[in-house]
C-alpha cells in the first residue's frame, strides 16, 4: 500500500460498519483521511448521533497529524497522569489545531508498505465500556480490511 | 423518512459513475433532511476543498428545500428576502450551483452536493445521481 484510494476507503468503512453492527451492536460514524489529513470518505450509519460524523473526521485527522493513535493522545490529558508524558505542554495542546484536534480514543494512523503513514481512520459512536467494544476497535476492524 | 446510508451509497455510486463517464474528478456529499452529513466521498485526485464545498452545497439544498443555486435569487434587492443570502448560518450557506434537495413522493428527505469542475456539470451529476432513487427526483 502506497496511498489510500477511495475504493480502499470504502472497503475499510464497510468492514468497520459490519463490526459496529454485528459485534458492538451500535451505530456509529467512520471517516478515512489521506496522508495530509484531508477527508477521503465518511459514512454515518442509520441511527448514529449527528455529532459523530464530525468527531470521526476529527479523530482521523488528529491521528494523522500527530502520527499516533488518539488513544495515546488521550493519555496526555488523563487527569490521573497529566503532565507525565508532555510536562507543561500537555494542557497547552487543548484548543490547538484548527478546531480539528481531538483527544478522544478512536483515531488510528494507517501505515503503508514502507512504514510511512499514508492516512488515518477515525470512529465515533461506540463508547468504550465492555471488553473490546470501543471506537478504537471499530477503527481497527476497518484497518484490518486494508491488509487482507 | 430520511436518507439512509444504503440510499446514500446508491446515490454516491451513481454519481461517481456519471462523473467518471464525463471525466470529472469530484466530491459528492449526502446529508439528511436536517442538513447533517450521512456520507461523503472524495474521488481519487479530486482537490481537497471540493469535499467541504460539496458538503456546503448539500447542506444548503437540504435545509432550504431548494437547489443551492436558487439561494442567489434571494439576494435580489427587489425580492422580499433580500439579504437572506448574506447570512451565513452554520458557515455552510452557499449560492453556488451543484446542490439539490432529495425528495421522496411528498417531501424533502435530504440533500446532495457535488463539487468538481463547473457548477453546470456539478448539477448534471447531482441529477444523474438522485435519478437512481425510486421517487419523483429527476
Amino acid at each position: 500500500m502506497k496511498e489510500i484510494t477511495l475504493e480502499m476507503a470504502e472497503k475499510a468503512l464497510e468492514a468497520a460498519e459490519r463490526w459496529a453492527r454485528d459485534i458492538a451492536g451500535l451505530p456509529c460514524s467512520t471517516a478515512i483521511v489521506d496522508k495530509a489529513g484531508a477527508l477521503i470518505a465518511v459514512h454515518r450509519m442509520d441511527g448514529a448521533a449527528m455529532a459523530t460524523t464530525e468527531i470521526a473526521i476529527e479523530k482521523a485527522w488528529s491521528a494523522v497529524v500527530f502520527k499516533i493513535p488518539t488513544l495515546m493522545m488521550s493519555r496526555w490529558l488523563d487527569p490521573r497522569s497529566v503532565g507525565e508524558q508532555l510536562g507543561d505542554h500537555a494542557l497547552g495542546m487543548v484548543g490547538r489545531g484548527k478546531n480539528r484536534l481531538c483527544f478522544i480514543p478512536g483515531g488510528i494512523p494507517i501505515t503503508g508498505d514502507d512504514g510511512e503513514i499514508i492516512g488515518g481512520i477515525g470512529n465515533s459512536g461506540v463508547p468504550s465500556g465492555v471488553g473490546d467494544i470501543s471506537d478504537t476497535s471499530v477503527s481497527q476492524a476497518g484497518i484490518s480490511a486494508l491488509y487482507d | 423518512m430520511t436518507v439512509t446510508l444504503n440510499m446514500a451509497r446508491k446515490i454516491l455510486g451513481a454519481g461517481k459513475k456519471e462523473a467518471r463517464r464525463r471525466g470529472i474528478l469530484c466530491s459528492i456529499a449526502i446529508v439528511d433532511e436536517n442538513g447533517w452529513l450521512v456520507a461523503l466521498h472524495r474521488m481519487d485526485g479530486a482537490s481537497i476543498p471540493t469535499a467541504d464545498i460539496a458538503r456546503d452545497k448539500a447542506w444548503t439544498a437540504a435545509v432550504f428545500r431548494m437547489p443551492s443555486s436558487a439561494i442567489s435569487r434571494l439576494g435580489n434587492p427587489q425580492s422580499p428576502g433580500s439579504g437572506f443570502n448574506t447570512q451565513n448560518w452554520n458557515d455552510r450557506l452557499t449560492t453556488i450551483a451543484g446542490g439539490l434537495p432529495i425528495e421522496d413522493d411528498t417531501k424533502v428527505i435530504g440533500g446532495i452536493g457535488v463539487c468538481g469542475e463547473t457548477p453546470e456539470q456539478d448539477v448534471n451529476i447531482c441529477q444523474a445521481a438522485i435519478k437512481t432513487l425510486p421517487t419523483r427526483n429527476s
